[in-house]
């Protein structure tokens, strides 16, 4: 079975950790994994911003470098949710190339999701000893129905849940929109740390690095150092 | 009502820290989103009735110019008058016109978001007529001379405290403590009004073209008094409400107030049609229909046109995260939230609106609670598409989407400037790995640190670890 | 041309249909939607096996109280029992069909005219009462003043178990088949008045009733 890494911009960039977890979590099921050395960004950026032929050109690209995998995998809601709703519900209606983003869209998983629906898998190499508590990231959740998987994957891994009050309520982080209205932005990622505190839990796990980086920044901020903000990949390849 | 929405972000900002605002939307927040969900959990058919409703708002709204000369001819047919009004004043002139024509000198009005629209307070009070709001929280804004906060629950904004403030001022009466007594004292205030006013204004939540009628949907009875007991009745609302039949209402009104605030039923709906009979006891002499269009036609046929479904229940608003801290004021005309971010720019002009399609995340809260199913997320970029084409957004953010887009579709040109990039926020993210300030980026670093990167991008590890292996 | 010809113009320009108005077919094709009377889906607890039963769980959400008699001369019996129960002065304006009741031997003023203002009980009948909802449907006309079920603080309305429908779609039914067009105002009432303008906090009694109370017969 032949995967493909979609390894996310953000996770490139900033925290190679969270796409090599992924990667041990996709071998170690017995997976052959290829990562696309051209990958840049699914494009989402673009799309939210109104730069629609932006993101179409992206879509295209990560089609044409996905194209021979039978599986497409990204730790992140967030791409994901680009790729399997934005590019067929609305970015390609009506156009020549739909059916090619219709196939691309149904080989194309959420990590928690592949691991869960697909590999079925019913151990983790990762061993986690102490609470956590789980952001669901806004378009995980709401356009992919991402919300159990992660949860079992962690309890697999030994991790106790403790849920937090509005588990499902935006971080506030929104791509551009932390930067455009910031302020705005920073009050709901205080709430959701009001939250988080609440919790006693030892970590904010979640699925999606732009919402855990949002959660850290302001944690940080706040003075609180102790606690540890990681992507699920990470807790559960054992590489947190 | 004035435009404010082009301060959108000063406005938020201020209240963001208003400390008494915050506490106030603090209490009111969950209660409406615990309430819709309660109702709809225990409804059993939510998807199934919002998939009718969704089409029944569809169908007269594919076919609106027909539908609406259905409903004049019904509406004509029993005895009231239907007007038409392409603007705000011309609806404003219309009312007043029929004010003056009967020698009105108090006008008693339940709640309508397009008279807040239009401004027809001030155009009437203009022509001499005495206007008395009478839902009980329009009545507290009159008081204090402010616009709703909210579609539904207007006053949401205010404490008790503050009404007990403004009752003192405008009733002479010993401070309230007590929200049952304060309604009380209020219902005292606007029983003489009632009973006192030739005109009473309503809304109307829908009109059926089937048999002509307008309707009110209230909990207070406010509306029932207002289309009873003047001898005037004048109904102003927008050409986009109407809908085919009875049938048709029925499945709609059993979505708007479990929306709204999770309600299974309100207290009160009143179908008018038409007019007193001699020998009745209560009913208007007159009946007058305003339908107004004041911009909704920009969205028929168009691209956004499934806006036009809107029932106006608030759950949009009340699943908001920003709304929810933000409050409605900020944004700066009649409709807040994500229907009013929409509704707005197209409204009032897409130049005047500010960052409005821009308020939101797209977390789509609002399209999971929406009872007719409108994508507003999507409907929010479509604006923001407008914003792009159209440049209406300032030249810094325009010039780093279009150097982003620029090395985004150059592989090796963006793995050259993201290896850079990574290493220079890692130097400057120091031994805590935290950024504390990022030129450009201050919107994030006011109120938060950046993490900084590991320093090596996932790519060049990754060729790394393939070479090694090889 | 004026503003009634411009928006209908705009509709149909922005829509791709020719011409200024609709066309005789469109208007037709209108009517025949309508004509259909389609009903929606509608939850399961709307047909209740025992109609009268969910009647009574929605009034008592309401804050609607209800008692049973026996016959329509149990009736003045009943109110008189209600007043009493909540301290009510046993005086009311009421609907005429049931002015030739025997009030004076229940102890209790009957005056046979529309409320007023000042009126503190009203009595009224009903056209048909919802399941569903726990509703009452009042029709205006010259016999069954919307005002007395409207202006007082408290009001009994009279409900035959016979006139117990399971929807609002079937109450329309009803009334298209006895009635016809819907009279000037149909006026649904799931309860006594409310508010929760003041801190979202739920106050029962606004503008109208503080009380509703449904005699079942
Ligand atoms: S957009 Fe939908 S959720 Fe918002 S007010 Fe309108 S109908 Fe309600």
């Amino acid at each position: 079975m032949k995967v493909g890494l979609f390894v996310t911009c953000l996770v490139d960039l900033s925290r190679p950790g969270i796409g090599f977890a992924a990667l041990k979590l996709l071998e170690g099921a017995g997976c052959e994994v290829v990562v696309p050395e051209t990958q840049t960004c699914c494009g989402q950026p673009g799309y939210n911003s109104g730069g629609r032929e932006i993101a179409k050109a992206l879509a295209r690209k990560v089609l044409a470098e996905f194209r021979d995998c039978d599986y497409v995998v990204a730790p992140s809601g967030s791409c994901s949710g680009q790729m399997k709703v934005a590019t067929v519900h609305d970015l390609f209606q009506g156009e020549p190339d739909l059916p090619e983003f219709e196939a691309l869209a149904a080989k194309w998983y959420e990590l928690s999701q592949f691991l869960v629906e697909v590999l079925k898998v019913d151990a983790v190499p990762g061993k986690f000893e102490g609470t956590v508590t789980y952001h669901d990231s806004c378009s995980g959740l709401r356009e992919l129905g991402v919300k159990m998987q992660p949860r079992y994957l962690l309890q697999m891994a030994g991790a106790k849940i403790a849920e937090m009050e509005g588990a499902e309520r935006c971080c506030g982080f929104g791509g551009t929109f932390s930067i455009k209205l910031g302020e705005i932005s920073t009050r709901m990622c205080e709430n959701k740390c009001e939250s988080i505190r609440a919790t006693g839990a030892g970590a904010i796990v979640g699925g999606d690095l732009g919402c855990l980086l949002n959660i850290e920044g302001r944690l940080r901020r706040t003075g609180d150092k102790e606690t540890k903000v990681l992507h699920f990949a990470q807790v559960i390849a054992g590489e947190g | 009502m004035q435009v404010q929405s082009m301060f959108f972000k000063q406005r938020a900002s201020e209240k963001l820290g208003d400390e008494l605002l915050q506490g106030n939307m603090r209490k009111a927040k969950g209660k409406f989103v615990d309430g819709r969900a309660k109702a709809v959990a225990e409804f059993g058919v939510w998807e199934e009735v919002r998939s009718h409703a969704a089409k029944v708002r569809d169908r007269a709204l594919a076919n609106l110019d027909a539908y609406l000369l259905e409903f004049e001819a019904n509406a004509t047919r029993r005895g009231a008058v239907v007007h038409w009004a392409e603007t705000a004043e011309e609806a404003c002139a219309i009312i007043v016109g029929i004010a003056r024509a009967n020698g009105v000198r108090k006008a008693a009005k339940s709640k309508s978001m397009v008279s807040e629209e239009v401004n027809l307070n001030e155009a009437l009070e203009a022509a001499g007529v005495e206007v008395i709001e009478t839902d009980l929280g329009e009545y507290i804004l009159q008081l204090a001379h402010e616009p709703p906060s909210h579609i539904v629950a207007p006053a949401v904004h205010k404490s008790k405290e503050q009404v007990a403030e403004l009752f003192v001022k405008a009733h002479g009466k010993p401070r309230l403590t007590e929200i049952p007594a304060m309604t009380r004292e209020a219902r005292e205030a606007l029983r003489g009004h009632f009973l006192g006013a030739d005109m009473g204004i309503s809304g109307s939540n829908f009109v059926i073209a089937e048999t002509g009628t307008t309707l009110t949907v209230t909990n207070e009875g406010n509306a029932d008094m207002v289309t009873t007991l003047p001898r005037i009745h004048v109904v102003i609302t927008g050409i986009e409400k109407v809908i085919g039949t009875l049938e048709d209402f029925a499945t709609l009104i059993r979505l708007l107030p479990r929306s709204a605030i999770g309600q299974t039923v309100t207290n009160y709906l009143t179908l008018t049609t038409g007019l007193k009979m001699p020998d009745e006891a209560d009913g208007p002499e007159q009946m007058h229909i305003v339908l107004v269009d004041a911009g909704r036609t920009k969205l028929v046929g168009g691209p956004m046109q499934e806006m036009l479904r809107c029932i106006r229940c608030g759950a949009c608003m009340n699943h908001c995260p920003v709304y929810q801290n933000v409050g409605g004021h900020a944004y700066g005309w009649v409709y807040p939230g994500p229907m009013g971010s929409i509704l707005t720019p197209v409204y009032v002009g897409l130049e005047n609106a500010g960052d409005l399609p821009n308020a939101a995340t797209f977390c789509h809260e609002c399209a999971v609670a929406c009872p007719v199913k409108i994508p507003l997320p999507e409907l929010m970029r479509k604006l923001r598409e407008q914003q792009f084409d159209r440049k209406l957004r300032p030249w810094p953010e325009r010039l780093a989407i279009a150097a982003w887009a620029f090395a985004v579709k150059r592989p090796a040109l963006y793995a050259f400037l993201s290896g850079i990039g990574a290493r220079v926020a890692k130097w400057m993210g120091g031994r805590e790995g935290l950024i504390h300030s990022l030129p450009g980026l201050d919107g994030w670093t006011k109120g938060r640190d950046m993490p900084a990167p590991a320093g090596r991008t996932f790519r060049e590890l990754y060729r790394q670890r393939s070479l090694e292996r090889r | 041309m004026g503003a009634r010809e411009n928006i209908l113009a705009r509709i149909r320009r922005a829509q791709g249909r020719p011409g200024g108005e609709p066309t005789a077919a469109e208007r037709a094709a209108v009517r025949e939607a309508i004509a259909r009377h389609e009903v929606g889906p509608q939850p399961p607890f709307a047909h209740a096996p025992d109609r009268l039963a969910q009647f009574r769980k929605e009034c008592d959400r309401l804050g609607t109280t209800h008692a049973q008699v026996a016959s329509e001369r149990d009736v003045p019996a009943e109110v008189a029992r209600y007043l009493a129960a909540n301290g009510l002065e046993p005086r009311l304006a009421g609907w005429g069909e049931f002015a030739g009741l025997d009030w004076a031997g229940a102890g209790i003023a009957f005056d046979n005219r529309p409320a007023r203002g000042d009126d503190r009980t009203g009595l009224t009948g009903c056209f048909c009462a919802i399941a569903e909802t726990g509703t009452v449907l009042l029709l205006s006309a010259p016999a069954t003043p919307k005002v007395t079920a409207l202006l007082p603080e408290t009001h009994v309305c009279v409900v035959r178990t016979s006139r117990l429908v399971d929807t609002m779609e079937d109450s329309f039914a009803l009334v298209r088949a006895e009635v016809g067009d819907p009279p000037r105002a149909v006026f649904f009432v799931s309860g006594p008045s409310r508010t929760a303008d003041i801190e979202q906090t739920i106050v029962i009694g606004a503008h109208g009733p503080y009380r509703v109370h449904v005699i079942l017969l």
